[in-house]
């Protein structure tokens, strides 16, 4: 299997002061050759990457501990060794074939500012004791980040934090910088290298955040800043930022909200985002604005719960500790808040709203990312290095209490080892890419490379899957993202095909999640297995198909293919279609069990873990919905 | 007794353990000669304008003249405590120092190596030594046709489904249903092995040309393979590749220039090291 490429290396604290890698940068002009890579007429191939990736210029990312900036973030991705910030080498074993680097946008680059700061200049006694916190070694600094995370939540943060106009000033500078560097390492059809930023909104620790994503290049996305939540605090407010870009440069952006699963009830709301009853105006902006969501990453996965879907044997991956509270732990969870947190439900809510509306605010599709704090783009879990420098591989990570701000609530153990955005791109190109997000054709994964293809169509039968099926996929169906135009009495059929990783597990099954509304308005959702391995043996009863089996070896923290199949596809018709009820249709494809990240540290440090650590799971792939409305697509 | 008990208590004070100490460090290093510039506390004009500049870059407006005299008083405070401890030797086994004063160092190895800008023959040289990390790697036109899982039985499978093919029969009748390309067309190694792996794109340098090969094993299962065309890279020319070239480049300059940095620094000393038994 893939080589473990932690070296066990003594973490030697390497430190690279930054100072050097800004002058590079300013020091480049130019873009990168503007080469025409052809579409081809479909997507042939997905493209795998992250679109939730921080460095050294997130203000967090650099508290606690991060000291690896754009350039070696963007090395790291397209598949060179860089050495981490605690002086592991890290290497992908394959290398991503494009990446957004996400940096938040509120005080870009100010902590790293803070750090190299003369100490005279600093005044603030709480500052003071910060800077000096974050000089003294990594333990210290990630306390210290903690505290001014906890401060920012509570409203608290010492003036000089806040200063907008200073702020502004150096977000520019920082900003213009890393477009360059951006630019530099695009190589269109190899590797693409895209812009974007985190649009950091906090509600009182609730999560809104969103990435913003641009389709552009340096010569158009340099003429804006990146937004800040601190003065611009609502989605809106975001929304109208995108817009003032796309007038201004004629270029385009999209935005992809994330965490749903620590908003404490407020990312998938039946009102509008001030409380106020949704109207068809915003519910479309919403829609148009946000096309995607990333449903799964390190900070859990949202895709759904067992609360929500207690006859879903396989919800709730992903969601311990992630449930007791908001982002910031100063709000615990409250039952009422779970129905606006979790994908599956927000996509059933967007079906009673456009019932309502006319129309549908969560017609999203879905991706997976990291959110990586260390400018390391790792979704392997043989290969993790912690959602932020103070947690890269030791022994001390997967039992320590991680809450910022307090040493209760989430412990290490409970971070996923991250998702990755499966893309299909008809090139791999910032354009090609951006388009695919913008049509939903995109998938999640926890991390394993599975390719998934699905359709929606009247018509197709098993026979297809004898022929050139995708090309008659696109041809007489819809891929992911997509609505269905069925025809006067036609009914939906789908062809599914999922390939295992091939560097990976083998698949238990692929089951189609269904969510619609009734004719009063009442929702449902139901889970179809549709394919699955061993189909003569596995036989189905009750509606439930047997588990698939278990090989994984904790003592070697390893598994093997001796169960499960390589590719499961199949011809699939709704056997419960009711032609009057709005509807959605994704495919859920899962593995069979594999050892998690701290299995994979118990081996390498010799640990004993707790009972409750979770050593084993069955990682897995979101599609896009593909959606079914009785007026036809809209 | 009552000044017995007041000892005491000074004796625990940790401002008394510090000044002890040092007047014990300062005994014990009293071999390093005071130097009379270091005796001089000076703070000149410039000084004077570079504190008042510094505030007004955080506070937007000049300090006003108390606020400048507390800033030079801060200021020399700052350099006696500064120096009396470096005369003390406090800095030495100090970790956040020492961390300190080795990022400083390697800053300025390293920035000093970022403002170069490589030469088209350094490029080149950069190019020669390792042409197939900027090479594109071969490129394949090909026929593929999936056979299924690799144990026994789908071997078994793949052998016939082999000969069928050989015998004139259409991919599609003998693949089953996976989510791959039944066709590559000029693609190169390193797409064929995200999608399939290592092991079939090895398996491909050396399948013939124009005629179904296999059953070869991918990390997904068996294929039946048409190499239609197999195109080996010529040597990358710089223009081609001058963009990833120049990043590799100043990604290598800047840790050169810190290997290097290093190295003259620490030539310039003895490095005993005492393993213990």
């Amino acid at each position: 299997m893939k080589a473990p490429l932690l070296g066990a290396a003594a973490a030697l604290l390497a430190g690279f002061s930054l100072a050097g890698c800004e002058k590079v940068s300013q020091a480049m002009t130019g873009t990168a050759p503007a080469a025409q890579i052809p579409e081809t007429a479909y997507p042939e191939r997905v493209l795998w990457g992250d679109l939730h990736l921080h460095t050294a210029n997130s203000v967090d990312a650099f508290g606690f501990g991060n000291r690896l900036g754009p350039e070696e973030a963007l090395r790291f991705a397209r598949g060179e060794e860089v050495t981490s910030s605690t002086g592991i080498k890290a290497r992908l074993a394959r290398p991503l074939d494009f990446v957004v680097i996400t940096d938040h946008a509120e005080g870009m680059g100010s902590t790293m500012a803070l750090y190299n700061a003369p100490r005279i200049m600093i005044r603030d006694p709480q500052v003071l004791r910060w800077y000096d916190m974050m000089h003294e070694g990594p333990r210290q600094s990630v306390a210290a980040m903690a505290e001014i995370l906890a401060a920012r939540a509570n409203n608290t943060l010492p003036p000089m934090f806040r200063d907008p106009k200073a702020s502004a000033e150096r977000t520019h500078n920082v900003w213009n910088t890393h477009l360059g560097v951006v630019e530099r390492y695009n190589e269109p059809g190899k590797f693409t290298a895209m812009m974007g930023f985190e649009y950091t909104l906090m509600q009182g620790g609730n999560n809104l955040h969103r990435n913003v994503i641009f389709r552009d290049g340096k010569d158009l996305v340099s003429q804006v800043d990146p937004l800040d939540p601190t003065n611009e605090a609502t989605p809106d407010k975001l929304w109208d930022y995108m817009d003032a870009y796309q007038a201004k440069t004629g270029g385009k952006v999209l935005a992809i909200p994330h965490n749903s699963n620590v908003s404490n009830g407020l990312m998938f709301m039946m009102t509008d985002g001030a409380g106020q009853p949704m109207t068809a105006a915003w519910a479309r902006r919403r829609a148009e604005k946000e096309p995607v969501v990333e449903i799964t990453q390190i900070k859990g996965d949202s895709e759904a719960h067992p609360f929500l879907s207690p006859n879903d044997e396989f919800a709730g991956y992903g969601t311990a500790g992630w449930d007791i509270g908001n982002l910031m732990l100063n709000e615990a969870k409250k039952p009422e808040m779970f129905a606006a947190e979790y994908v599956r439900e927000a996509l059933k809510r967007g079906l009673a709203l456009e019932a309502k509306l006319g129309a549908n605010p969560y017609k999203f599709g879905l991706i997976g990312s990291t959110d990586s704090h260390t400018s390391l783009s790792t979704g392997d879990e043989n290969n993790f290095f912690g959602k932020h420098s103070g947690n890269e591989p030791g022994p001390t990570r997967a039992m320590g209490s991680q809450s910022l701000g307090t040493r209760l609530g989430r412990f290490g153990w409970q971070y996923l080892a991250g998702g990755y955005a499966g893309v299909w791109a008809k090139a791999n190109t910032r354009a090609a890419i951006w388009d695919a997000l913008a049509r939903r054709e995109v998938y999640a994964t926890t991390g394993p490379r599975m390719t998934v293809r699905f359709f929606g169509g009247a018509g197709f039968t098993a026979a297809d899957l004898k022929s050139d099926w995708v090309k008659a996929g696109y041809a007489r169906g819809v891929p992911m993202g997509g609505s269905l135009a069925l025809g006067a009495g036609g009914r939906p059929s789908f062809i599914v095909s999922a390939l295992k990783d091939p560097d990976g597990a083998n698949l238990d099954r692929v089951q189609v999640v269904k969510g619609w509304v009734d004719a009063a308005g009442k929702l449902h959702e139901k889970i179809f297995d549709v394919v699955w391995s061993d189909m003569e043996r596995r036989q189905a009863s009750g509606g439930k198909v047997p588990a698939v089996g278990d090989t994984v070896d904790l003592a070697r923290a390893s598994y093997t293919n001796s169960i499960g199949a390589p590719a499961l596809s199949t011809v699939w018709a709704d056997p419960e279609f009711d032609p009057r009820f709005r509807a959605f249709y994704y495919l859920r494809v899962l593995e069979i069990p594999t050892p998690t990240w701290p299995a994979y540290d118990a081996l390498r440090f010799k640990l004993k873990l707790g009972p409750e650590v979770i050593q084993k799971a069955q990682e897995r792939a979101y599609s896009s919905p593909i959606w079914y409305s009785p007026a036809g697509p809209a | 007794m009552k000044i017995w008990s007041r000892a005491g208590q000074v004796l625990r004070e940790p401002l008394v353990h510090f000044l002890v100490a040092g007047a014990i460090l300062y005994v014990l290093l009293a071999g390093r000669p005071p130097d009379a510039g270091d005796r001089r506390i000076v703070v000149d004009e410039a000084a004077v304008g570079q504190l008042a500049a510094r505030f007004a870059q955080s506070f937007r407006r000049p300090p006003s003249p108390s606020e400048l005299d507390g800033m030079i008083a801060d200021h020399v405070r700052d350099q006696a405590y500064y120096r009396e401890a470096l005369r003390l030797g406090l800095d030495k086994d100090d970790e956040v120092v020492v961390r300190r004063m080795r990022n400083k160092m390697l800053a300025l190895a390293a920035s000093e190596a970022q403002v170069a800008t490589p030469t088209d023959a350094q490029l080149q040289a950069l190019i020669d030594e390792s042409p197939a990390r900027f090479a594109p790697g071969a490129s394949y036109t090909l026929d593929q046709a999936y056979l299924g899982a690799d144990d026994a039985a789908g071997r078994k499978r793949a052998v016939q489904a082999l000969a069928q093919l050989r015998a004139g029969a259409e991919p599609t009748d003998v693949a089953l249903p996976a989510p791959l390309p039944a066709h590559f067309t000029d693609q190169p190694a390193s797409v064929l092995a995200s999608t399939l792996g290592d092991g079939f794109v090895a398996a491909l340098e050396t399948a013939s040309l124009q005629q179904w090969s296999g059953p070869i094993a991918s990390g997904v299962g068996l294929h039946a393979v048409r190499v239609m065309r197999r195109t080996s890279p010529g040597a990358p020319r710089l223009a081609d590749v001058r963009q990833a070239a120049e990043n590799a480049w100043r990604a290598r300059a800047a840790q050169q220039a810190q290997d290097a940095a290093y190295k003259r620094i620490v030539a310039g000393y003895d490095v005993v090291i005492e393993m213990p038994e």
